[in-house]
């Protein structure tokens, strides 16, 4: 009976490994299907990502697209990515900038999935031609810090991926 | 027949303009019942820099079950956020002085001047002193919602609070979900009557 158990364990936790990855996929295949692109493959990604996360947070994905359309419409990535995540995703914190020329810069869309006690969070980053898509778990001290300055907090997270890459 | 012109041309006229003010008091309902503003959105295209957070229905639930864990005054927070429906804040920084002008602001403030907002005035930010334009809405003789227009030189912060809170509870919130802290003398000043 003990080899059933575990080989059900096994099933059950890589099924719900599967549904955190769901979101995450999706959102990154809605944005390479609409706008022809594909995300980087970084050798040791996985591993880099342990070592450079910021504190607080686990589960880290991450998905670069290096060429990215130079005049994609922050509005319609939001339409893209709020259309592929799925239910329980909340739109948290957004940020944009505009250069001189007047022209949005960069945009930062941040949605959370909250749950007992812990907090996913879909980062979205566009700059003129570079996309970043990350996800990641944050805990009950991160949790605290982005409620009380979701702003600020947007901006580090954006700023540190940004540097990152 | 020309009289009978005249009148239909009237009447017309007579209709048109119950249409109109139909329409225009219904723009204006929405709007002061809008999360934010179309004024409050234009104001994106100025800024260098804005900054949207939204903790609607679902967030705010979670987050009053999260804070109300350890210390006090976040048991205070957390009471207060679990009988609201949103915080909704938009934060625009500015390249330079005069970026957006007073009737912007104006533009903004007149929206809720109606009998079911409240106006207080000479309240000022902890922090430097800028003026803060706070609102209350009334429903019912209860308070229904908050709207704080914060203004600086180089910065302006729009908070839309929806649900029920008090005068002296807002400054439980102030720095919590992007709102700004706010001074709680000033805000007791403004409860005892400061309204204009």
């Amino acid at each position: 009976m003990k080899p059933l158990r575990v080989f059900l364990l096994i099933l059950c936790t890589s099924a719900l490994a599967f549904a955190g990855d769901n979101d995450f996929r999706g959102v990154v295949r809605a944005i390479e299907g609409h706008y022809g692109v594909h995300h980087m493959h970084v050798p040791l990604l996985g591993v880099a990502m342990f070592f450079a996360r910021p504190s607080g947070v686990s589960g880290m994905k991450l998905a670069i697209f290096e060429d990215f359309d130079a005049n994609a419409d922050p509005d319609d990535v939001r339409r893209i990515v709020e259309n592929s995540l799925g239910d329980g995703w909340h739109p948290f914190v957004r940020v944009r900038s505009r250069n001189d020329g007047n022209a949005t810069a960069e945009t930062t869309l941040i949605y959370a999935n909250p749950s007992d006690g812990k907090m996913r969070m879909m980062i979205v980053n566009v700059e003129p031609s570079e996309a970043t898509v990350v996800e990641l778990k944050v805990d009950e001290h991160s949790i605290k810090r982005w409620l009380s300055e979701p702003g600020e907090e947007a901006e580090d997270h954006s700023s540190h991926h940004h540097t990152d890459n | 027949m020309k009289k009978t012109k005249a009148i239909r041309s009237s009447k017309l006229k007579y209709y048109g303009a119950i249409l109109a003010l139909l329409v225009a008091s219904s723009i204006a309902a929405r709007t002061q019942d809008a999360k934010i503003p179309p004024d409050v959105e234009k104001l994106s295209a100025k800024a260098k820099e804005t900054v949207e957070v939204t903790m609607d229905g679902p967030m705010l639930h979670w987050a009053s079950k999260f804070l109300s864990a350890d210390d006090p005054e976040e048991a205070k927070c957390a009471k207060l956020v679990a009988n609201l429906k949103g915080i909704y804040v938009r934060s625009f920084e500015f390249d330079k002085d005069g970026a957006y002008s007073t009737a912007d602001v104006e533009a903004l403030r007149s929206q809720f001047r109606s009998p079911t907002w409240s106006r207080v005035v000479g309240v000022r930010s902890d922090h430097d002193g800028d003026n803060v334009d706070i609102f209350f809405k009334l429903e019912n003789e209860k308070m229904a919602g908050i709207v704080i227009i914060a203004a600086e030189a180089r910065e302006l912060t729009y908070v839309n609070i929806v649900g029920p809170l008090e005068v002296d509870q807002l400054a439980d919130l102030g720095g919590e979900f992007g709102i700004p802290k706010l001074s709680r003398r000033s805000l007791s000043k403004a409860e005892k009557g400061d309204h204009k």
